[in-house]
């Protein structure tokens, strides 16, 4: 199974390419594309109306769009349902209207995207490719780092987590048993590391978060970038190129939607400097913009007649 | 009371004596690794939980993630917050200065 991230600047054509590659892709395999983002064009390119849910486009190919409210109400919902069965004391409490504020906190939209490509990762093993249209640079950027920072964080955590375990025990071995009927809190606590539910919790989530790390960073992924032959595509397909690196994505094709004839000097200058910003052998892939297409309502825009597929 | 029961309980006195006194000792070998426990409960508290006191903060799913578990922690931070009044008294009463 492979997986596809497509990335770059908004408006640059990343849902329509990606389209296009699923469309060209299904052809001789089982695809499932997926729409990371919020504003979602995919059932606009195919034209069908999306749910949540996975849907048969045809034989071979599969469409679906993130509904990232969704996810977000249903996570926070997830923790409700825990925290409620944990302190069944607080059932008193309205404990939702608390979670209602939560859900506007800040990270809680990109952890729902992560846990989304998580799960997809994880459950649809029986395609070929799975194909993730992203959202703009910044907001991707941002959750394909999260499993590093993410980690980085559940490490310090257990860190400190062990030590207090460690304490813990050491008084408890110095103290002796507890007295019967003794009422000091201290001696009720966990000391062991396998009954302490902070730790077991922390440990699954790093297992969580590092086998998601092993397929972003494998050999079956790739992040393709999208740009247009202009400065500000250029620009910031440059800090998405920097940024990839720094998070140790593979980057493995570049597309340059949108050329015409008018363009075409400038489409040169572009992919060259981003191939030498790139600073390694890399296939570039140029797209013509249809002239026309604005009057051909009724035309596939997935349909496009350049091979995307043959440089994967 | 005979001279044997006389014996058993100056025995159990002395036995009393020992232990409490032995518990006592043992108490204050543990005094500091007490104190550094309550410190590290209050730090990994502070990490977890300090966005609602303006601490920079883990991605707020992490502590969301862990909040079901972390009731003793609350009840620490609360506590603290309470009584972490007067810092250097404390410091004295552990490292025993009058």
């Amino acid at each position: 199974m492979k997986v596809l991230f497509y990335t770059g600047k908004g408006g640059v054509g990343k849902s329509t390419m990606a389209a296009a590659t699923a469309f060209q892709l299904s052809k001789n395999n089982s695809v499932l594309i997926t729409s990371l983002d919020p504003a979602h064009n995919l059932g606009d390119i195919f034209g069908v109306t999306l749910k949540d849910k996975k849907a048969k486009f045809a034989r071979n190919l599969f469409l679906s769009e993130v509904d990232l409210q969704k996810r977000s109400r249903e996570y926070l919902e997830r923790e409700v349902d825990v925290l409620t069965r944990t302190y069944s004391y607080l059932h008193a409490l309205n404990l939702d209207n608390y979670f209602n504020v939560l859900k506007y906190s800040p990270g809680i939209e990109e952890y729902a995207l992560l846990t989304c490509i998580e799960e997809t990762v994880r459950n649809e093993t029986d395609f070929d490719y799975l194909i993730f249209d992203t959202p703009p640079t910044g907001l991707t950027l941002r959750f394909l780092a999260l499993p590093r920072v993410t980690t980085t964080w559940i490490e310090r955590l257990m860190q400190i987590r062990r030590q207090i375990l460690e304490k813990r025990y050491t008084i408890q071995k110095i103290r002796g048993a507890p007295k019967e009927g003794g009422n000091n809190p201290e001696i009720k606590l966990k000391y062991d590391e396998g009954d302490d539910d902070v730790l077991n919790r922390l440990k699954a989530l790093d297992e969580n978060y590092q086998s998601l790390n092993r397929v972003l960073q494998g050999e079956d992924c790739s992040v393709i970038l999208v740009f247009n032959p202009d400065l500000l595509a250029l620009r910031e397909s440059e800090r998405l190129i920097e940024g990839l690196r720094d998070l140790g994505l593979p980057l493995h094709l570049l597309i340059d939607n949108k050329v015409t004839d008018d363009n075409l000097d400038t489409a040169g200058q572009v992919e060259k400097s981003l191939v030498r910003y790139f600073g390694q052998d890399i296939p570039v892939k140029r797209v013509a913009l249809a002239a026309n297409i604005a009057c051909q309502l009724g035309r596939c825009l997935y349909d496009i007649p350049e091979d995307l597929v043959s440089v994967l | 009371m005979g001279e044997e029961e006389k014996k058993m309980s100056f025995f159990k006195a002395f036995k009393q004596i020992l232990g409490d006194f032995s518990a006592g000792r043992r108490e204050s070998v543990i005094a500091l690794t007490c104190k550094e426990v309550q410190e590290l409960e209050n730090i990994f508290s502070l990490l977890l939980l300090g966005a609602f006191v303006g601490f920079p903060a883990p991605p707020t799913f992490l502590a969301v993630e862990l909040l079901p578990y972390m009731e003793r922690e609350m009840r620490v931070l609360h506590y603290r917050a309470d009584t972490s009044g007067d810092m250097l008294a404390e410091l004295c009463g552990i490292l025993g200065i009058d």
